[in-house]
Order: structure tokens, then sequence, then C-alpha cells
């Protein structure tokens, strides 16, 4: 049973129980009202005629002749049929013996009520009985009155209720239909929205604006449906980056692991000299160094994704004299020279990932530039950071390029990065780097023109670092 | 022997290709990148193309495209195996496609494979004083038509299909006698045998230790 079944049919059966209980009881006492004026009014009759005849019995006794049926029976006669026309009719006992009328079947006991109401023949009676005043109060006199039409009257009232109330409850019943639709409108939108995002439509939303609580409810539904929105993109994200990852990562095994595989089979099996076996020997050895170093870089990256790093002054004195050890023999067999400059004495980081960072940022300088060209590695304050930068005057690279370019895997000249054994890390490496030191990581490239790589740090107030 | 074009940017695999090319007494040429091998197309005539899709400059799809009526059947390598990838190849008339990582011997095969296809049936091997014909399955001796078995024929045609490469028993039976049979790798010793005496190779067929048999040409 639906929600608006139920509202509709518990109001209808509590306003129609309300509603006919209460006119019942109105009826009711209008009934017992109407039955006992009715009465009051036999009684007040029947007060009046007794009265006349004890006042005609009382001139026939002072006239001086005697009382007996006869004249009894005359003189209620003549009030009989006086009152008959008004559907009165009159009895009158004398001990226990019935003098008027005489006729008729006889009644076997004198009535020993005063007033009652009876129903005889399918006709409604009021029956009134008391003695006259004394002396004649051996006389009981009995008034009878037809009250039909009262109960005719209340018939009429009573199927006039039932049809009212046939008609109110119809007439409820539609306006209740409506309201209650409309009320429960906000329902069936909030039901039809929360279909359609199980079946996977994460981008619906409630387009409800009212200010009750179905308002309220839409209101915090759609939060909810945005939050699971954004977990849902953001996942499919992320699996996304990993298939793109595993893809990647399959695609670059293959490369060293067929030629691996190659060279191998070559020195088993051909008939060839000795520098011919050096050479295989040598690829295998140069690609098997390829793969210590891709397994080294995805080694290094997936540690900096499980912790984020704690944060320590880091003399850049010190940072860059590391570097510059490291980069040397590079330098030195590109023919190319690195400029340092520095303004700022500490940053706060971490030092092993600092050297990381530059290092991998200056290699990548140096494969972009070409002979006697200048890298310049600079630390300097800009807004109250610290700035530590690497630029170099080679290739560049094209936006599409840029935008691509902290991605795993991915190298902006395919042969030429081969050439220096990288498989694509390097960026996405830092990218990693700066993401774990909660620090702003800026790459600005133009073709031919050169690289400019930026990681925006805090500065260090504290100057007694420790390397 | 053919002449062919090696068309890959990545340099151990083109060294690797190269390597056993030579073994084979294939003569070849290097090209690093689609401009350098479209202008060796221009200047020079190839008996078969082996060209990678993935180039710097100029990729294979291009470099087909650009030379529509490319003199040479096209063997396309790459590391890519897509379905639309193949079809593209082979829309544009490439011959057969070989996926990195690939086997040696089947890129040796397939390379024999199509360059036989596109031969007019003059296919004959000399060594020493043995002609082998191929097309016509016959092997003359001193200009005399020696007997031969197929299997034993077979099994020459491997050998020399794959000169100077070492071939263990297990991929002998495979070549010559086919996936499903079901022999002893005896059976192989015992036709070598026979190969050695009839052909008076018994110095030309080596036995590789721990390895199996290798035809020896000196190239």
């Amino acid at each position: 049973m639906k929600f608006w079944h139920k509202v509709l049919l518990i109001v209808l059966i509590i306003f129609i129980a309300t509603l006919d209980i209460s006119i019942f009881t109105i009826m009711q006492k209008n009934w017992a009202l109407n039955l006992s004026w009715e009465i009051e009014r036999a009684s007040s009759e029947q007060a009046l005629i007794a009265n006349n005849i004890y006042e005609n019995l009382n001139s026939v006794r002072s006239r001086g002749s005697m009382l007996n049926e006869d004249v009894y029976y005359d003189v209620v006669r003549s009030y009989d049929n006086y009152y008959s026309k008004q559907g009165i009719a009159l009895e009158m006992w004398k001990d226990n013996r019935r003098v008027f009328p005489r006729s008729g079947e006889m009644d076997s006991a004198m009535p020993a009520f005063t007033s009652r109401s009876i129903e005889r023949n399918g006709n409604h009676i009021i029956q009134i009985a008391k003695y006259l005043p004394s002396p004649d109060d051996d006389l009981l006199l009995l008034y009878e009155r037809n009250i039909n039409s009262l109960f005719a009257v209340q018939q009429d009232l009573n199927h006039f209720f039932v049809i009212i109330n046939l008609a109110m409850g119809l007439c409820l019943m539609v306006l209740l239909y409506c309201a209650i639709r409309h009320l429960t409108k906000p329902l069936l939108m909030l039901s039809e929205t929360t279909k359609q995002i199980a079946d996977g439509n994460y981008v619906k939303r409630v387009a409800l604006k009212s200010k009750d609580e179905f308002g309220e409810l839409a209101d915090n539904f759609n939060r909810m449906a945005e939050a699971v929105e954004r977990h849902v993109t953001e996942l499919l994200h992320m699996a996304e980056e990993k298939q793109r990852l595993a893809d990647n990562l399959a695609h670059e095994l293959r490369t060293p692991l067929t030629g691996m595989k190659g060279f191998a089979d070559y020195l088993m099996t051909a008939n060839c000299n000795e520098e011919e076996r050096l050479i295989a020997a040598g690829y295998i050895q140069s690609e098997t160094l390829r793969l210590n170093q891709l397994a080294n870089k995805l080694l290094e990256i997936s540690d900096l994704k499980h912790e984020s790093c704690p944060l320590k002054p880091v003399s850049i004195e010190h940072l860059f004299d590391a570097v510059t050890n490291i980069e040397e023999p590079q330098l030195r067999l590109a023919n190319q020279t690195l400029i340092t400059n520095r303004s700022v004495s500490a940053v706060m980081g971490d030092f092993d990932l600092l050297v990381s960072f530059l290092v991998n940022c200056i290699d990548n300088a140096i494969h972009a530039s070409g002979e006697n060209d200048t890298i310049v590695l600079s630390a300097y304050e800009e807004n109250h950071t610290a700035v530590l930068e690497v630029r170099d005057e080679g290739c560049g690279m094209s936006m599409e390029q840029t935008k691509n370019a902290f991605e795993a895997f991915y190298r902006s000249d395919k042969s030429r990065s081969r050439e220096h054994g990288g498989a694509g890390l390097g960026l996405s490496l830092c990218k990693h780097i700066a993401e774990s030191l909660d620090a702003k990581l800026n790459l600005y490239s133009k073709m031919n023109e050169g690289t400019k790589i930026q990681i925006i740090l805090q500065l260090s107030n504290n100057f007694t670092v420790t390397p | 022997m053919a002449h062919l074009l090696v068309v890959e940017d990545e340099k151990a695999i083109s060294d690797l290709i190269t390597m056993n090319l030579k073994l084979i007494g294939h003569s070849f040429r290097k090209a690093f990148n689609g401009k350098d091998a479209l202008e060796f197309l221009n200047n020079e005539r190839f008996d078969l193309i082996l060209l990678d899709i993935m180039l710097p400059e100029l990729d294979g799809f291009q470099i087909m495209q650009q030379k529509r009526d490319l003199p040479a059947p096209v063997i396309l390598i790459t590391a890519k195996d897509s379905l639309t990838d193949r079809i593209k190849g082979f829309e544009l008339g490439a011959d057969d496609y070989i996926i990195k990582p690939f086997e040696t011997l089947e890129l040796l095969a397939r390379i024999n494979v199509v360059l036989r296809r596109n031969d007019n049936g003059n296919a004959s091997f000399v060594l020493g004083d043995v002609e082998v014909r191929i097309e016509e399955r016959q092997v003359f001796r001193h200009n005399e038509l020696v007997e031969m078995t197929t299997r034993e024929f077979e099994l020459l045609e491997v050998l020399i299909q794959n000169r100077n490469i070492a071939l263990s028993r297990e991929k002998l039976l495979e070549k010559a006698w086919g996936y499903d049979y079901q022999g002893e790798s005896r059976t192989v010793d015992v036709h070598i045998l026979k190969l050695r005496k009839k052909l008076g190779w018994e110095d030309k067929i080596k036995t590789v230790y721990k390895m199996g048999y290798r035809l020896e040409v000196l190239p």
C-alpha cells in the first residue's frame, strides 16, 4: 500500500466517523427534545381537557343531577368528537371499567401509566393518562395523540443525512486525493531521481524548490548525490589512471624485454664472431640497467604516494652542493654549464626529496639542452615564499606536451629521451615529491625557447640547519 | 640474397633485427626515423621493408600513405596490438604484421614467407657443391639429383632458412614435422645424419653443445 493511499484512507475514515458521530448525536438529542416537547404538549392538552370535563361535571352536579355513566359518556363524547379532527382520541375509565368509548374492543386493564409513547397498527401514538381532580378523582382520562408526522420528519432527516453523508464522503475523497497527490509529489520526484542515480546516472539532481521538509530533504539529497558523484568520478579517474599506468608500464617493459630476450637467443644460437657477441651482451646489460632504473623510479613514486613528509629546515647551500656533485659528470659529458643563484639560505622541506626533485629537473634540462648551453638553478624569495627554480634554454615543449608532462610514462619526445635511458617518470616523480611536501609546482615551457620549472616552498627562519 | 630496409627507432631492436639478418646473409639499411626511411626509399631498391609504426617525426602509417606505390613488400613491427591498427596496416598494403615482443625465429620465418611470395621462383641456395632449389624441391650435388624424402627436404629447408642459427631438436621437430608430431628428438638426429651423408655436409651441419644443430655458412 502506497503512502498516499494510507493517508487518504486514514483521513477519510477519521473524518467521516467524526462527522457521522457528531451528526448522529445531534439528531438523537433533537429527537429526544422533540418527543419530550410533544409529550409536554399532550400533557397540558390532556390537563386542559380534563379540566373542562371536570367543569362540565361540576355544573351538572350543581344543577342537582345525578352523575352516572351515561353522563360521563356524553360529556367525553362531545370532547372526543371535537378533538378527533386534530388526531386526538379520548378514553374515560372508572373503577377499572371503560366508560368511553363503550364500543370496540375492550381493554382488559385500566392504563397504569401517566404518559407513554407506543406504536399501534403502524401508528405512533402518545398516551397520557391522568385522574380528574376531586371529587371526580375516580375518573381516569386517557388522552391519545397521533405523532406520525413527527416520525415522518425524523425519517426524512435520516434519509437526508445518509445522502449528505455519501455526497460529502465522495467530495472529500476527491479533494483529499488532489491535496495528497499534490503534497506527495516531491516524494515521487525524489523516488524517481533516486532510481535514476541507482541506475548509474550520477549527474541527476532533484529539481525541487520548496521551503518545507521536502525541500530540505531534496537539498540534503542533492548534496549527497553530489558527494557520491564526486567520489565516483574520483574513483573512475583513479581507476583510469591506474589502467593507463599499467598499460604504459607493460609497454615500457616490453621493449627492453624484447631486446634482452632477442640478444640472449642470439648469443645462444648464432654463429657469430667475438665483436658481435660483445655487442649482444652489451645490449643485454644496458637493457637490464634500464629496467632497473625504471623499477627504482617506480618504487620511489610508490613510496611517496603513501606518506606525507614532515617538513624540516633545509639549507640551500648544502642542497645545491649535493645536486651539483651528482650532476657534474653528466654536465661535463654534455658539455653544459650549471649556474647556481641563491638569495635565501633555507627552506622548509626534506633534504633527500628536494635533491631527488632537483636532480630529476636538471636531468631533464640537460637532455633538452644542446651543447654549450647553460642551465640555471636558483633559489629566491617571492611573496613570502621560497622558490626553487631550474631553467634551461633547450628545445622546450608545446602546450599539449606541457599539459601531459606530469603524467607517468609521458615523453615529450619519445626517441630522444629513450636515448638517455629515461622511462618518462621523472616529472611524474617530481609531482609526487611536491605533493608529499605540500608544495606548489609550476611548469612553464615554450617551443624552442626553453623550460622553467619551479617548486614553491615555505621560507625557513631557522638558521641552525642540518643537512 | 635480399636487400632489406629496417625502419626502427629503438636502437637495440634495430640492431637485434639487423644482426640476425646478417646471419642469414641478407644485406640491409637502417633508418631510425621516418624522414630517413623515405629518403632511402627514394634512392635505393629494397626487396623488403621492416617498418615500425611508432616513429619520431613521421610514423609508419604516414610513410605508407606517402609512398602509396611502395616498391617492396612491407612487414609492420609494432608494440601496439590493436585490431584497428592491424586493419589499417593491411589496408595500406602491408604484407604482414608482427607484434613486439617477437621471437627472432618467427620474424625470420615471416621475412622468408614474404620474400618467397614476392620472388619469381628462381630461389636457390648454393653451398659448396650442393644446390638446393626450394621452389622445385630438388637438391643437386655435383649437378646430379639427390634422392630425398619429404621429411629430409623439409628439415633441410628449415636449416637453410635459419642458417647460422642453432635450432634445438624440439624446434626442428616443430618446424619440419609439425606441431602435432609426437616423435622423439632421436628422430631428428637420425635425419640429420642422413642429410650430412647425402650432401657431404658433415662439417657444415654442426652439432651445438646442449642446443641442437646449426647450418654454418660463411658470410
